[in-house]
């Protein structure tokens, strides 16, 4: 016994001393910079793919995934990675809550959100795509943004979202990943953000009870095709891949930023 | 290993120094100043206090408790028929594909990781199923899997049964199902009992997956928070302390029955 907690002390103070011995490495100026380094993604968001495709032949290397924004920026302050691709807004509030971060100037592509469908539920995409043109024509999508881009998430409560639980037309089910503010937060048993409150409208529209399963975001594609969720909105660009195996709406969100965030201290200045 | 002597030894030594170094770089680290205790305080309160998120918490362990005992239930079930059939086919009744089916079952469960299962218990085989609450498949998941175990705990409880217990009975004009019923099973069970236990902390442990089907657990709660709040460490050790407390009480429960079990035994 003595000695198994000699060893793992040992161990420990190895590990520890490894980690505070950890060299900072060179400096990044731009994204062309980032094709040789540790990158990091949200698993099976477009983040991924585009952190991918920089990273050529090299990504099975230097690409790690995980299941969450926290944990990714979580191994960038560590030093485990150096860059995170991510969406822009997001970031944004990461940028705003955790010290010694920054976004790269320039973009790394522009993607457009829609809602994602099984294949084939044309009825359903018919009745929300007319529901997102009323709601872009009376101004409605835009107070939603505005009322999230103006305010910070921890202000705005879920009891203000009108979930149309009194309707008469069944349920609608709807997928998402809430951990990717302001788009979608889970706030103690319910859920606030820019895709929840419009999912709330279209559900009005459709004269349906709003129901919203929270998921990991690789798994909402397979919820949606299996017919687990009606729809999944979560902040989810058109990809060609995507469009094999769902169907979409029209955009709701057009020129979402997709940035790398590295640590403040890594930039090179000049 | 029983150490005799007083006073300390080599290995004593190395382990003060250790502790001793830990606390030398914990301090180097700013963590013992009064900023980092005033930080540490802000940040609990963001994570915890603040808009009842502590509640999140209590509502994860809520879904955990729920899905682990009923699991249980389930595996305790499951786990009882597969045991009595494997048994009896060994002690010679007539039933080869009863057998082969608990075999099959049994090696499956126990061959493949209880994630995988319920991932397809979930986007496989109830793929179509709306409006069941998804604790409901994540019940029937982890309770077949822990039937699978369980049937192994249960075999091995009846096979410690002295045969001499089911000659006896035989010849008491008992049939096999009755002796069983009635002799073996209940001895068996009482031998079992600490390992059950043993089974559902494991279980709760293993329940911490369910975040990946869109179950708000213990785990998932605290994930929750972090997406929240933007912090790492914090939420996540909380997690873990409550899992400890809950499995350190459970273990304590189980010493107990052991002990109460071994005295009613004795008289």
């Amino acid at each position: 016994m003595k000695k198994f907690i000699l060893i793992v002390s040992a161990l420990f103070l190895i590990f520890s001393c490894m980690a505070l011995a950890s060299d900072s490495g060179r400096k990044i100026k731009n994204i062309r910079d980032l094709k040789t380094e540790k990158l990091a993604a949200q698993r099976g968001t477009v983040g991924q793919f585009i952190a991918e495709e920089l990273l050529g032949e090299n990504k099975k290397k230097l690409l790690t995934t995980f299941e969450k924004y926290v944990d990714a920026i979580a191994a960038l302050r560590q030093g485990k990675v150096r860059a995170v691709v991510m969406d822009e807004m997001p970031a944004k509030r990461f940028l705003k809550d955790v010290e010694g971060l920054m976004i790269m100037k320039e973009a790394m592509s522009e993607e457009n959100y829609a809602i994602g469908f099984k294949k084939g539920n044309k009825e359903l995409i018919e009745q929300v795509n007319k529901a997102l043109s009323e709601m872009k024509a009376d101004g409605t999508l835009n107070k939603i943004f505005e009322k999230y881009y103006n305010s910070d998430v921890s202000e705005i409560s879920p009891d203000d979202i009108d979930f149309n639980l009194n309707a008469s037309g069944g349920k609608l089910v709807v997928g998402t990943e809430a951990g990717f503010a302001p788009y979608e937060l889970k706030v103690g048993n319910s859920f606030i953000g820019i895709d929840v409150e419009m999912c709330a409208v279209i559900a009005k529209k459709l004269n349906k009870i709003l129901v919203i399963e929270n998921m990991n975001f690789d798994a909402l594609p397979m919820a949606v095709s299996t017919g687990k969720v009606d729809m999944i909105c979560a902040g989810i660009t058109v990809t060609p891949e995507r469009l094999e195996n769902m169907d979409f709406s029209e955009n709701y969100v057009i020129g979402a930023k997709q940035v790398a965030v590295i640590l403040a201290e890594d930039f090179a200045n000049d | 290993m029983i150490n005799k002597r007083y006073g300390a030894s080599r290995g004593d030594l190395i382990l003060w120094a250790c502790g001793l170094i830990l606390i030398f770089l914990l301090y180097r680290s700013g963590f013992f100043t009064a900023e980092s205790w005033q930080d540490f305080n802000r940040r609990f309160y963001q994570n915890f206090i603040k808009d009842q998120r502590y509640m999140m918490l209590v509502d994860g362990l809520r879904s955990t408790i729920f899905m682990t005992g009923y699991a249980t239930l389930i595996g305790v079930a499951v786990g009882l028929i597969l045991s009595v059939i494997r048994v009896a086919h060994a002690g010679g009744a007539n039933i080869p594909l009863l057998n082969a089916l608990a075999n099959c079952y049994i090696t499956a469960l126990r061959g493949t990781p209880v994630m995988v299962q319920l991932l397809i218990w979930n986007f496989t085989i109830f793929a179509s199923a709306r409006d069941l609450n998804t604790e409901y498949i994540a019940i029937l998941a982890f309770g077949l899997n822990s039937g699978a175990y369980i049937a192994e705990i249960f075999r091995g409880g009846i096979e410690s049964i002295d045969r001499g217990q089911m000659e006896a009975a035989r010849s008491l004009g008992l049939n096999y199902g009755s002796s069983m019923r009635l002799v073996i099973l209940p001895q068996a069970i009482r031998n079992v009992i600490p390992m059950l236990f043993n089974e559902f902390i494991a279980l709760l442990k293993e329940t911490s997956v369910a975040g990946y089907i869109g179950i708000d657990d213990l785990t998932r709660a605290g994930q929750n928070i972090q997406a929240l709040t933007l912090e790492h460490s914090q939420p996540l050790v909380m997690v873990a302390i409550i899992y400890l407390v809950i499995v350190l009480f459970l273990t304590h429960l189980v010493r107990r029955l052991e002990k109460f079990l071994s005295r009613s035994r004795r008289g």
